[in-house]
């Protein structure tokens, strides 16, 4: 952070909460983030008839500030991401409940476990072609075999065969794609429908 | 955000809570709108929504604001040295940021102008 030579205890103590809070984003934000704040402050208690204490008032509670900043910064970033990390992230905010937050990351390692089972597959058939394949047991149900452990099931028939390695990738790119996209629209939806902290 | 409250503080109207919540509802328009002259730094950017729209906000709600605004590529940055001793972060519309303040403008007066038409009626009676 740069430090203006002269600057009150009160400033830096109140950055040092405001960075405590901050962490998990990556240093350059934090970084931009608190020069800012410092700058706002100091040119606030400059003014005539400013004080450190009103321009630190004026910000509110850090853990508070850091916290808005967090929310607003990691659902902004997950908004515009491929990254399932950061989209995960910006979840972590996106519901006034815990139980929602809880509840749409579940959702969404849901779809991502499908997604890893299905390339898991497509990796897995061309490894070990017998062990995996798209089964039909006439007078059960259909199923996909994925890394078993033996041989095919009973009397079962393997219907794509090798054409299970391109659609098993197909499907869990577009698994994924919805994945991402509902989690993406869930957290702009969340953030358009609420109001800004401390506001 | 200051909002003139009247009565208690500790327990706004409904009146009061109602009027927070419209003034929340227009904030990225107004922040979008008071750098399409040209960029400006948060504390411009306060006292610009104070004088030209009645908009009393906290520094606290408008930096986190300005930083999302930013992140999704509406508004990009840069430190300049002021005279002043220290440096100040000055905000700029990016083109696609220009896109959006347009299209909320416009969304607004529409919105605004189709109300007026319903309100009219009942403000003539007021009167």
């Amino acid at each position: 952070m740069a430090t203006a030579a002269g600057t009150d205890p009160k400033i830096e103590r109140y950055l040092a909460r405001v960075r405590a809070a901050l962490r998990g984003l990556p240093e350059r934000e934090i970084e931009d983030i608190l020069r800012e704040l410092h700058s706002h402050t100091i040119e606030l208690a400059e003014q005539e008839g400013g004080t450190v204490e009103s321009a630190l008032q004026s910000l509110g509670d850090p853990v508070d500030l850091a916290g808005t900043y967090r929310s607003e910064n990691q659902m902004a970033r997950a908004e515009c991401s491929s990254s399932p990390l950061v989209i995960l992230q910006g979840l972590r905010h996106a519901s006034r409940s815990s139980r929602g937050r809880v509840t749409a990351t579940a959702l969404y390692a849901f779809g991502y476990i499908n997604v890893l089972m299905l390339w898991s597959a497509a990796i897995e058939k061309l490894l070990a072609p017998l062990r995996v394949g798209l089964w039909y047991v006439p007078g059960q149900i259909w199923s996909l075999a994925l890394v078993t452990s033996g041989d095919a099931p009973e009397g079962a028939r393997e219907l794509l065969g090798w054409w299970l390695v391109p659609i098993a990738a197909l499907v869990g790119w577009a698994v994924r794609s919805v994945t991402d996209r509902t989690a993406r629209w869930w957290i702009g939806r969340y953030r358009r429908s609420r109001t800004s902290q401390g506001a | 955000m200051a909002t003139g409250s009247r009565g208690d503080p500790s327990s706004p109207s409904p009146m009061d809570k109602w009027e927070v919540q419209l003034r929340k509802g227009c904030l990225e328009l107004a922040i979008l709108a008071c750098l399409w002259p040209g960029k400006l730094y948060g504390l411009e950017i306060l006292r610009r929504l104070e004088s030209d729209s009645d908009l009393v906000l906290s520094a606290g709600t408008v930096h986190p604001l300005l930083s999302r605004l930013k992140a999704e590529g509406l508004l990009t940055s840069e430190w300049v040295e002021a005279e002043a001793g220290h440096p100040r972060k000055y905000y700029q519309l990016t083109s696609r940021g220009r896109r959006r303040a347009v299209d909320m403008a416009e969304m607004w007066s529409r919105f605004s102008t189709n109300l007026k038409n319903l309100l009219t009626p009942l403000l003539k009676e007021v009167r």
